[in-house]
């Protein structure tokens, strides 16, 4: 019966498409250095395979926020996702925020460099990407909803202030 | 992680054949936010050779009212139970469990039938192998259970046997109340199984290749009241240190049926039957919600460190019957009053 | 009043902001190598044992494996003070203490080679407490530490490095006194500062003895010169500090996962990465110490304090790095907040079977105070003294004098804190809140609330040497060389607007050098809270030494004395002719101009920081919720504000505040594992549990550097812990004197557990 699944899953190409930051992305599944394997995550993937390293492990156990990446338009946590069940997502990281064409910065991050909302900046990553979930979903959320948005964000120098208001700030239209 | 065989499955019958095949040496993977731990940690004896993807598998993502019981697919993911206007209407004790789970992000991809089926959370049984673990203990068939003698603050009160583990599920609790049951697809066809019998002493009633399709509630009386507390140090992100369910219907004054299910204090989510029993016909008042306190943990045997958990389960049975609303956490600031620095 | 000035004091753009938000900042795992290895840590499962053997053979046959070092494979070198943590030896000494390090082409394949290796060991007891682990025929952890206690006194510190306080007549002190407290009060739940970011380093060895590293630290010199002693001054080291995903003082001890890094280089002839996972960072790297202090207090109705003493048992886990400096410089702290004459204060730093403590912010004083103020506590009850007014009273006076420490009596010639502190209390509202000891500010039900306050300071902020260069180009920029890592206190961007303030030019065209020890000066680091007197003297005196180079240069040229000249924006210009003037570029574009600065340590300046808190307690199920976190102080000037915020809010996390509420580190003492090395299971403060925090700073000048600033940041976790004892024993009116106060132990203090609970297994 092992044997007759394992003969099935080769039929299957062994490849693994989806998009990141609007770039369609393909890649191969298998045990090379260039390829993606099964136990890979996507944080991994991304930062590893992809270069894509903005996205941030902490915890590498769901327990952070700290890689939080947008999979179609909802925050994931890129660390507890195995890469080749993206297939068909598309995948928004930190580094797909600003505009690719003039490298504006996104609303967001500016409104984070204004109210200096990060200390080390080590968890800046997946906030921004956290709130930028909220935004897309709720464009002018109470302060209440920001703080259940960004509930599963850890950061341990106490930015969460500063955080708040860049996120309040924003979502009122900036200041 | 270390390798594995992936398989994607795109039917409960492909799901199932993948299992049979791996004779308990495979995983399904649903949202996979518990998988995931267990296989980064391999806190386990053994590690999985393969991993059964069933995230693609087709309608397995609803919530439908169907000849007045409620269904719910295995994968319906928890973030959508919460935000369901139905549930939230009806079933609002397993909106609000659902909500109390984790953080957004895991809501966000984490299912019904993960969470029923997640592992314990027992620190020693998850100390993870690369700082010198894994432990063996009791649940893992080798030794005796180390929770007895050691830190056992979030263990069993109730009903503990050679494993002290509580089941760590917090919609469990959720579906207890509402007598809620799985069905179950094996090599052997379909069969049902009672969430509150769902849960053994080491482990829950799925055999090696079966897997929960759907989570199906009786119809509920639309007058019923609903809670679901959860205690934890801080939320969110913990697990219940004790969690609490309750259905009550009034009529006249006069409490005609209670439903009580406790979490986090058994293996399994224990409901309390003589509290029940006693709450009928009364009216709930302080003194009767109070004494409803002290008959459902009335058989609570507590280890070393955890006989906090009863007063805690005490506590929050009586609010809820009280209607208390469930503890927010604390916090109070307001966006315009955040702190800036001031000078004189 | 404090000045005016063009950058300090205003909010300003950190440099390295649009990096961290986009996510372009180079932390020590964005970096790329070439023909990169990684190494991997096999840690012991015992926490006391011998290695009788050792069998790499499978491992070593792992395709991709490189190569595998046990203790027979690394030289003598040791860490520790004393000195005598081998890098990898052939006993372990704590669950997680390293036995082989691998080095693979891939962190899987070293993983998996990990459990490849076939280690025997032979079991020793294992102690896990001070007391224990002190009495006749204990184990012994060392045997350079008889009896397991660590050699007191770091020689950083110097030969008279302070490890006691002893003075005055204590007996003389307590007959004195009008009430004699007592008792023996701990901090031990060991709390973590778990910064986001994991330890590592990347090594690369050169034969025959050069190494390089990337290191996530707080202080890269110190690295370089702490690595050399190590390696037996044998090996040259350059350090380049990445930017650091936290630290908290945590990251002063990385020094065993560079030496790790730094022997599988060596052994590869490439380079080696180590990046720890979360769960080894919480169980193999630094907690706090462990503090347990037997004290008695005289005190007179006034709230003089009229003798102190006892003694303070730290406990190390496994070995000692900064251990003795932490005492040395607690045993300054206790001082500074407690004006007494008589003292006799002994101390004592001992190894236990568990991972090491070390360096953590607040270090040595917060351990320190939160085991001695319950008992100033029970006297000031006594005598029914408001906390606030004992406070005010007993901290540190111009005027006033202490050991500091490397023993030596300074005399205090800092601001006086007393308004800072009614400040404080005025916006806290603590007069109209505090009704005594032992009583609730208020009572609703089941819900109790209750006040405290908490204190701390420390004349760290002038320790230690710091030097700086600054060079003027003549295209109108300068480059500020400190060798200084951003660690989240954005005091690399405070340099920048120190050195742009002096030399008037926009932020933009001031850069500040990475933190690479080949190319800076000497550098202690920031850490304490030296970074803003310490460090910022230095980098201020570079540049006021390269701008008075630079107009002696161009003077001539203006036809003016220097000292008629002044310079903005990269223009000199004779100040009561500006229209005579000449660009930087005068200078020619073959010139540059170097300035140094140097600080050498003063330890006569204290900061100090006071902490309101109310808690209300829920008294049926235990739960303590913090409502409101009132922090006070008083910096001189501030540098940036925004960036002062931050540290202050910092008060709760990295083991501050909340290690008074639900932070703690969970040892099994019969095995010796920590029971909750993740982040679920180690409790940390999220969005959803923010409690107001007001916080209230006083601009009085204070006599350090040019602006008149001190620092302040690493104090802010300190005062909050025993404030919320304190708050919390109000509330309840009993006391309660264990950190954390779990529900498990209000409900007890409430004598509301039953006391008989199940024992047995299977019944
Ligand atoms: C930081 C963190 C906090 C958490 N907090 C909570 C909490 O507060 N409360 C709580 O209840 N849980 C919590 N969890 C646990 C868990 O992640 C969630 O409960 C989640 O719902 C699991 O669902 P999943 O779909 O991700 O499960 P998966 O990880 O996919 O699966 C979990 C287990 O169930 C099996 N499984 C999955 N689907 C099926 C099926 N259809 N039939 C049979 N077996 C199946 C899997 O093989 C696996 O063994 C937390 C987890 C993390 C990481
Ligand atoms: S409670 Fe269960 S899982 Fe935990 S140590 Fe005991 S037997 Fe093992
Ligand atoms: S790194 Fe993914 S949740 Fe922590
Ligand atoms: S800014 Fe350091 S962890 Fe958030």
């Amino acid at each position: 019966m092992a044997t007759a699944i394992k003969k099935k899953k080769s039929l299957v190409k062994n490849l693994v498409r989806f998009s990141v930051n609007g770039t369609a992305v393909e890649l191969e599944i298998g045990t090379l250095p260039h390829q993606v394997e099964t136990a890979h995550t996507l944080a991994h993937t991304l930062r590893e395979t992809l270069g894509l390293v903005g996205t941030k492990v902490t915890c590498d156990n769901g327990a952070c926020g700290s890689c939080t990446v947008l999979m179609d338009g909802k925050a994931v946590l890129s660390c507890m996702t195995l890469t080749v069940e993206c297939q068909g997502r598309s995948i928004t990281t930190i580094e797909g925020l600003a505009d690719p064409e003039t490298g504006r910065l996104d609303p967001l991050q500016q409104s984070f460099i204004d109210h200096t909302a990060f200390q080390c900046g080590f968890c800046t990553p997946g906030m921004i990407m956290s709130a930028k979930a909220l935004l897309a979903d709720n464009p002018s959320p109470t302060e209440a909803d920001v703080k259940e948005a960004l509930s599963g964000n850890f950061c341990r120098c106490i930015s969460h202030y500063q955080v708040l208001r860049a996120v309040m700030a924003t979502a009122q239209g900036g200041e | 992680m270390k390798p594995f065989i992936h398989i994607n499955a795109l039917t409960v019958a492909e799901a199932v054949a993948a299992l049979a095949a791996y004779d308990g040496r495979a995983r399904l993977n649903a949202g996979g936010t518990d998988l995931m731990g267990l296989l980064k940690d391999e806190f386990l004896p053994e590690y999985p050779q393969a991993v059964i993807n069933i995230k693609n598998v087709a309608g397995l993502d609803y919530i439908r009212e169907e000849q007045g019981m409620l269904q719910i697919g295995a994968l319906t993911r928890l973030s959508d139970i919460a935000s369901s206007p139905l549930l939230r209407e009806r079933y609002g004790a397993l909106a609000e469990a659902a909500q109390a789970v984790a953080s957004p992000q895991i809501r966000n991809v984490a299912t019904l039938a993960g969470n029923l089926c997640q592992d314990v959370r027992c620190c020693y049984y998850r100390y993870p192998r690369h700082i010198g673990g894994p432990i063996s203990c009791a649940r893992k068939g080798n030794g005796p259970c180390l929770a007895v003698k050691g830190d056992n603050r979030n263990h069993a009160i109730l009903e503990g046997r050679k494993c002290f583990a509580v089941c760590p599920s917090d919609t469990a609790v959720a579906l207890a109340l509402f007598d809620g049951q799985l069905l179950v697809a094996g090599s052997a066809g379909e069969r049902r199984i009672a969430v509150r019998d769902f849960y053994t002493p080491l482990g829950n009633q799925l055999g090696k290749d079966e897997l929960v399709r759907e989570i199906e509630l009786p119809a509920i009386t639309a007058s019923t009241r609903q809670t679901f507390h959860k205690f934890t140090l801080r939320k969110p992100i913990d697990f219940a240190v004790v969690s609490v369910a309750t259905l009550i219907t009034v009529v006249d004054g006069v409490c005609s049926d209670a439903r009580i299910a406790l979490g986090a204090v058994a293996p399994g989510v224990v409901r309390a039957a003589a509290a029940e029993e006693f709450l009928r016909g009364r009216t709930i008042d302080p003194a009767s919600a109070a004494r409803a306190g002290e008959l459902a943990l009335a058989g609570a045997r507590p280890l070393s460190k955890n006989a906090y958990k009863i007063e805690i389960a005490k506590t929050l049975l009586k609010r809820a019957l009280l209607g208390h609303p469930p503890a927010k956490p604390s916090q109070g600031i307001v966006h315009d009053k955040c702190p800036h620095v001031k000078t004189k | 009043m404090a000045e005016v000035y063009r950058f300090i004091g205003k909010p300003t753009r950190r440099k390295d902001a649009v990096e961290v938000v986009t996510g372009t900042t180079q932390y020590l795992d964005d970096i790329r190598f070439p023909d990169l290895l990684h190494g991997k840590v096999l840690r012991s499962p015992h926490p006391h044992a011998i290695i009788k053997k050792i069998d790499k053979s499978r491992a070593e046959q792992l395709p991709g494996v490189k190569a595998i070092l046990t203790w027979q494979d690394v030289p003598d070198w040791k860490g520790g003070t004393p000195r005598v943590v081998r890098i990898l030896d052939r006993k372990v000494r704590y669950v997680g203490d390293a036995v082989a390090l691998v080095a693979a082409t891939s962190a899987q394949i070293a993983k998996e080679a990990l459990g490849l290796i076939d280690v025997e060991y032979e079991l020793l007891p294992a102690v896990f407490d001070v007391e224990e682990v002190m009495k006749p025929g204990a184990p012994q952890l060392y045997d350079e530490l008889p009896g397991n206690i660590v050699t007191p006194g770091t020689p950083a510190f110097g030969h008279s490095c302070l490890t006691e306080v002893v003075m005055g007549d204590v007996e003389q002190g307590f007959r004195e006194a009008e009430v004699i407290s007592e008792g023996t009060f701990g901090y031990e739940n060991i709390p973590n500062p778990i910064p986001p970011e994991p330890p590592g380093a990347v090594a690369i060895w050169e034969e025959p003895n050069r190494v390089t590293l990337w290191v996530s630290n707080q202080a890269s010199y110190l690295d370089k010169i702490l690595l050399f002693h190590v390696f037996g001054k044998k090996v040259e080291v350059r350090t380049h500090g990445a930017a650091c995903g936290g630290s908290f003082g945590t990251k002063l001890m990385s020094w065993q996962v560079q030496t790790y890094a730094t022997l599988l280089s060596r052994a590869t002839g490439r380079p080696v990465k180590i990046i720890f996972s979360k769960e080894e960072h919480i169980a193999a790297f630094v907690l706090r110490p462990g503090s347990r202090m037997q004290a008695r207090v005289g005190m007179k109705k006034d709230g003089t304090v009229t003798a102190v003493s006892g003694t303070w048992l730290v406990d190390t886990g496994y070995y000692s790095a900064t251990t003795q400096a932490q005492v040395a410089v607690g045993c300054g702290e206790i001082q500074l907040m407690t004006r007494c004459a008589n003292w006799d204060l002994k101390t004592a730093i001992i190894c236990t079977n568990r991972n090491a403590s070390g360096s953590v912010r607040g270090f040595g004083g917060q351990e320190l105070k939160c085991s001695f103020i319950p008992v100033l506590c029970l006297a000031m009850e006594k005598l029914d003294i408001d906390p606030v007014d004992f406070i005010k009273k007993n901290y540190v006076k111009p005027g006033d004098g202490y050991f500091w420490r490397d023993g030596l009596w300074y005399t205090y010639r800092g601001i006086d804190y007393s308004d800072a502190m009614d400040q404080g209390a005025m916006r806290f509202g603590w007069r109209e809140k505090w009704q005594g000891w032992l009583k609730p500010s208020s009572v609703d039900g089941s819900k109790r609330r209750g006040v405290g306050v908490g204190v701390h300071g420390n004349a760290d902020i002038g320790e230690d040497s710091s030097e700086a260069w600054v060079r003027l180009n003549p295209d109108g920029s300068a480059l500020l060389y400190s060798c200084i890592t951003e660690h989240g206190t954005g005091q690399r961007s405070n340099y920048v607007k120190m050195v742009a303030e002096v030399l008037q030019l926009p932020m933009e065209r001031v850069t500040v050098t990475p933190a690479d020890s080949l190319i800076n000066p000497f550098e202690y680091g920031p850490f304490g809270s030296r970074g803003t007197y310490a460090i910022g003297s230095a980098a201020i005196a570079a540049a006021e030494d390269a701008r008075r180079q630079l107009l002696e240069l161009v003077a001539p040229r203006l036809d003016a004395k220097p000292e008629e000249l002044e310079t903005v924006d990269g223009v000199v210009f004779v100040r009561d002719s500006p229209e005579r003037k000449i660009k930087w570029g005068a200078i020619g574009y073959d010139r540059t101009v170097m300035g140094y600065g140097r600080f050498d340590p003063d330890f006569t300046l204290a900061n100090c920081m006071i902490t309101f808190v109310e808690v209300e307690v829920d008294t049926e199920t235990g739960k303590v919720d913090l409502l409101q976190v009132v922090n006070t102080t008083d910096v001189g000037q501030i540098i940036d504000p925004p960036g002062l915020e931050g540290q202050l809010n910092g008060c709760l996390g990295s083991s501050g505040i909340d290690s008074a509420l639900f932070e703690e580190t969970i040892l099994d003492h019969s095995s010796g594992h920590i029971l909750n090395a993740n982040m679920i299971d180690y409790k940390w403060r999220t969005f959803s549990e923010l409690p107001p925090i007001d916080n209230i700073v006083l601009e009085t000048p204070v006599a350090s550097h040019r602006f008149k600033a001190i620092g302040v940041g690493e104090v802010a976790t300190s005062p909050g812990p025993m404030a919320v004892l304190m708050a919390v024993s109000n509330a309840l009116g009993v006391w309660l004197h264990e950190y954390p106060v779990t529900p498990e132990r209000v409900l007890k203090a409430l004598g509301k557990l039953p006391a008989m609970t199940r024992t047995g297994g299977a019944q």
